[in-house]
């Protein structure tokens, strides 16, 4: 009994369920989902079972108020991973939720499509939001039209952005012509931040928990106006897994890679 | 004070306002605590004197339009009060928020040119929180911006574009590729019909023509093509055959240049399609669903190729919200690529 309790004790700190509900968070939240069911959902006690099944039905649910290419992604992957671990009966009830998801985005994607005149944003504006995204979403920005990528190159979001991650580790000569883009990117594969931000999971030390981080930095103010500059301890997707079923592999590389082949047998694209 | 008192002195406390004309040439006046709650009006009004009357009305900026300006004055007129709490204001603006995103949008044009920045970093924050987590072609079609790039600028900063000569091929030939399935939507709606597409088809052609041949068989692919342009009943035919000859060129570019480029192979079989479509316009009838999907295959097979050139870094940080997996393509190649 207190072992199961644990399980599912566990399972509520880590809370996925709000996360299900928030847009940006959605796609990082289906995929622990998917990582959690195909890791160890056999050996979970009924209730945590239950719990998880919950959150499965929720997210197929919430899935037309998502509507971008991740978050679609993300269902896809988590119904195959709903599909091999569930027992029958469920596993037929969540099949169902997802596809009146995929009907109901369908339906949403036509609606759409008037010629509008947009006013165009002057380029200052425009580096001035861009300098409240995340680098994922600051690259797609990039990628978008001429005026926009221009706007992408201004040194000073990625020298806030190398700031954020990395200046609480690296000591970086700065001299006057120094291209931060290029810095960031290069600091950013060296320290393999890719994998690390893949999760969308810190631990907080001042709250010992693990939490769904809000720019590297814990969700919580107080937390935050006590770390200060520092960033949150990134974690992996197993690292978070392993807490829930209090397992303590090692993190090396053939785990992750593991991961990858596991999720990847199982992430066919369905055909429409 | 007393009440009586507070009733004698209000009439000598009368309202002021200021005057403000804006770009359509309307004149309005505003309470004045509301409007020198903006910079640039406070500016106008204390450095130059201005708007104290009809005559004297501040010209507000072209960007800011009499719906915006109501909108910012609504804003304005619950901020200026210094008795609201910081809870009421944090709630307030957060339903100020709720609005398109067009309108967001000009909103904060206006905003900033009327120096207010609160509410330009609300509309900012705002933005960014709309921009967040979407792909390019999703933003695009929201802030409904056109898709100028190419597909190496797309991946590099624009200062540092690749100077390898496959890469401009490539790159011209989707450009082409994309103007051809552009002008196909809007000849849709038009009816202007082959001509247009010819030219595009042409363009390719002496192009891929020009650049295998240095120009001598460009002369040949003109004298193809006047001979297009006056026989329309020879169309069909003619595309076929020159789907062949493209099929042919695509052949020899592919082997004069390093594997790499193997992925224009794919291309031909892509302006196949195309080609055998456009013998289809002819009828008039067009299969729309293949021109988003091939734009994605193209779109992907640039990926592709400037990631085997290294431009990888770019498309990794957006895999942060995919899952690392497999997929195979259409074209039955066994080269994974990375899904929707």
């Amino acid at each position: 009994m207190m072992i199961q309790e644990k399980y599912t004790g566990r399972y509520q700190n880590l809370k996925v369920a709000e996360a299900l509900s928030n847009n940006h968070l959605y796609p990082f939240a289906c995929n622990e989902l998917s990582s959690i069911i195909d890791l160890g959902f056999s050996r979970f006690p009924k209730d945590l079972k239950a719990f998880i099944f919950r959150d499965c039905l929720s997210a197929f649910r919430l899935l037309p108020d998502m509507n971008t290419s991740a978050a679609v992604s993300a269902a896809n992957l988590l119904v195959k991973s709903v599909e091999s671990a569930f027992p029958k009966q469920k596993k037929n009830l969540a099949v169902v939720e997802f596809k009146q998801a995929k009907v109901a985005l369908k339906r949403r994607s036509k609606s759409h499509e008037e010629h509008i005149d947009m006013p165009s944003l002057p380029q200052d504006i425009l580096v001035h939001i861009f300098s409240f995204l995340d680098v994922s979403s600051l690259l797609s920005s990039s990628q978008v039209s001429r005026s926009w990528n221009q706007a992408t190159c201004e040194g000073s979001i990625w020298r806030s952005l190398f700031d954020l991650h990395f200046n609480h580790k690296v000591f970086i000569h700065i001299h006057s012509g120094i291209d931060w883009r290029e810095a960031f990117k290069n600091e950013y594969i060296l320290s393999n931040s890719s994998k690390m931000l893949r999760s969308g999971r810190g631990y907080c030390s001042y709250c010992d928990s693990i939490v769904w981080h809000d720019n590297l930095r814990c969700p919580k103010k107080q937390c935050r106006l006590k770390s200060g500059k520092k960033p949150l301890d990134l974690m992996l997707i197993h690292q978070v897994v392993n807490y829930l079923l209090g397992t303590t592999s090692s993190s090396d590389e053939s785990d992750s890679e593991d991961e990858a082949a596991v999720r990847g047998l199982w992430a066919y694209p369905t055909l429409q | 004070m007393s009440e009586s008192d507070m009733a004698i002195i209000k009439p000598d406390m009368m309202k002021s306002y200021i005057w403000l004309e804006t770009s359509d040439g309307s004149i309005q006046q505003v309470e004045q605590e509301v409007a020198m709650f903006c910079p640039m009006i406070c500016h106008q009004v204390l450095q130059k004197g201005a708007g104290s009357s009809k005559n004297s009305a501040i010209s507000l900026p072209h960007k800011v339009n009499p719906p915006m300006l109501s909108l910012i004055f609504d804003y304005c007129r619950f901020h200026q009060l210094p008795g609201r709490s910081n809870k009421e204001r944090k709630v307030y603006d957060e339903k100020f928020m709720r609005m398109d995103t067009k309108r967001l949008c000009e909103l904060t044009s206006a905003a900033d040119s009327l120096q207010l920045k609160p509410l330009v970093d609300l509309t900012s924050r705002a933005l960014a929180r709309i921009i967040e987590g979407k792909s390019p072609e999703e933003i695009r079609e929201i802030f409904h911006l056109p898709d100028d790039l190419t597909e190496e600028e797309k991946l590099e900063p624009l200062k540092n574009t690749m100077d390898d000569p496959r890469i401009r091929l490539l790159n011209r030939l989707y450009a082409k590729k994309r103007k051809e399935l552009k002008e196909r939507a809007k000849l849709k709606s038009i009816e202007v019909e082959e001509r247009v597409d010819e030219r595009s088809v042409d363009d390719l052609l002496s192009f891929i023509n020009g650049r295998d041949h240095k120009g001598v068989n460009t002369s040949k692919s003109k004298k193809k093509n006047k001979k297009r342009k006056e026989h329309k009943n020879g169309t069909c035919k003619v595309f076929n055959k020159d789907s062949h000859n493209l099929h042919s060129k695509q052949r020899s570019v592919e082997e004069t240049s390093s594997s790499s480029l193997g992925r224009v192979s794919n291309l031909h079989s892509m302006e196949d399609d195309i080609f055998s479509k456009k013998a289809e316009f002819e009828d008039g009838y067009i299969d729309d669903e293949i021109d988003p999907a091939l734009k994605e295959m193209l779109d992907r097979e640039v990926e592709e190729f400037a990631r085997r050139l290294n431009s990888s870094w770019v498309l990794s940080v957006g895999q942060e919200r995919q899952p690392v997996h497999f997929s195979i393509n259409g074209n039955g190649d066994t080269r994974r690529l990375t899904d929707d």
